[in-house]
């Protein structure tokens, strides 16, 4: 007992704290290499499902894209700022769904330019289909 | 030593000047407490792309299964280049665990059949499936 005290009083017992940043640093590099900043926006274009029978009360209004860049809508070749007023006009009580056309040739920036104007006329459910109409 | 004015290395026990490296440690920890919480682990498409623009885009679910539509129309998925039919797998692989969202990245000046294409696939096993865009400057 007396030689336990005389030894906290002279000298002090310190832990050796190295190895410990040794791994903290390791474990440091570690993440730090392995962490990706993924920071995506975007567009989900809503869809439901066709096997459900109350989606063909109203017919989904259709455009077709051509690999020209032209947007055909009910046999007229419209422009790309005319996509949102005729999805609000279609349906105004409810949301309307839209069934996209998208030919062989045609470009995705478009596409997707046509469905943000759809989304942005209220479109309900947006489909895709990679065939011509 | 003896280092303008105040500051000065403490002395041990034995009369050899340290350095207190507690500091040191406690924002290592802070720094590794971060680099853990943020890490996601998400495998990158792994090709370059120009994302096209929308104006309704909204920011995305950050631990997503990132799908790549090169402007030549080819399909990239965690660095290697993978078949239009592979998609539906790898989801199913991916989101073994916890179901994940998928994000397709997508060039402007890629095949928009293609898209529809990679979305039908990609359809069949995730539930939500997203369009990576840019906003219009």
């Amino acid at each position: 007992m007396k030689f336990r005290s005389k030894n906290l009083q002279n000298e002090e017992t310190e832990i050796n704290v190295s190895p410990l940043i040794d791994m903290v640093f390791i474990l440091l590099i570690f993440f730090i290499v392995a962490t990706s900043f993924v920071n995506e926006i975007g567009i989900t274009p809503k869809y439901k499902d066709t096997a459900n029978t109350t989606f063909e009360e109203k017919r989904p209004l259709n455009f077709e894209l051509l690999p020209s860049g032209q947007i055909i809508q009910n046999g007229n070749t419209i422009g790309i700022e005319e996509v949102a007023p005729i999805v609000r006009n279609a349906h105004p009580d409810s949301r309307s769904s839209v069934l996209l056309y998208l030919s062989p040739g045609s470009k995705a920036g478009l596409a997707t330019q046509v469905i943000d104007q759809a989304m942005l006329g209220g479109a309900g459910a947006i489909k895709l289909s990679p065939h011509s109409k | 030593m003896r280092l303008y004015g105040k500051f000065r290395l403490e002395k041990d026990r034995d009369g050899e000047e340290t350095i207190n490296v507690s500091p040191l440690i406690d924002v290592v920890f802070i720094l590794l407490i971060f680099f853990i919480v943020s890490a996601t682990f998400v495998s990158l498409p792994g090709i370059k792309i120009k994302r096209p623009k929308a104006i309704t885009a909204q920011s995305l679910e950050r631990n997503s299964i990132l799908f790549a539509i090169s402007n030549n129309d080819k399909i990239f998925y965690g660095g290697e280049e993978r078949k239009l039919g592979e998609i539906s797998n790898l989801i199913e692989e991916a989101s073994r665990k916890k179901r994940k969202p998928v994000v397709v990245q997508i060039d402007q000046w890629a095949d928009a059949s293609l898209l529809a294409k990679v979305v039908a696939n990609a359809r069949i096993s995730s539930t939500s499936v997203s369009i990576a865009t840019r906003k219009p400057r």
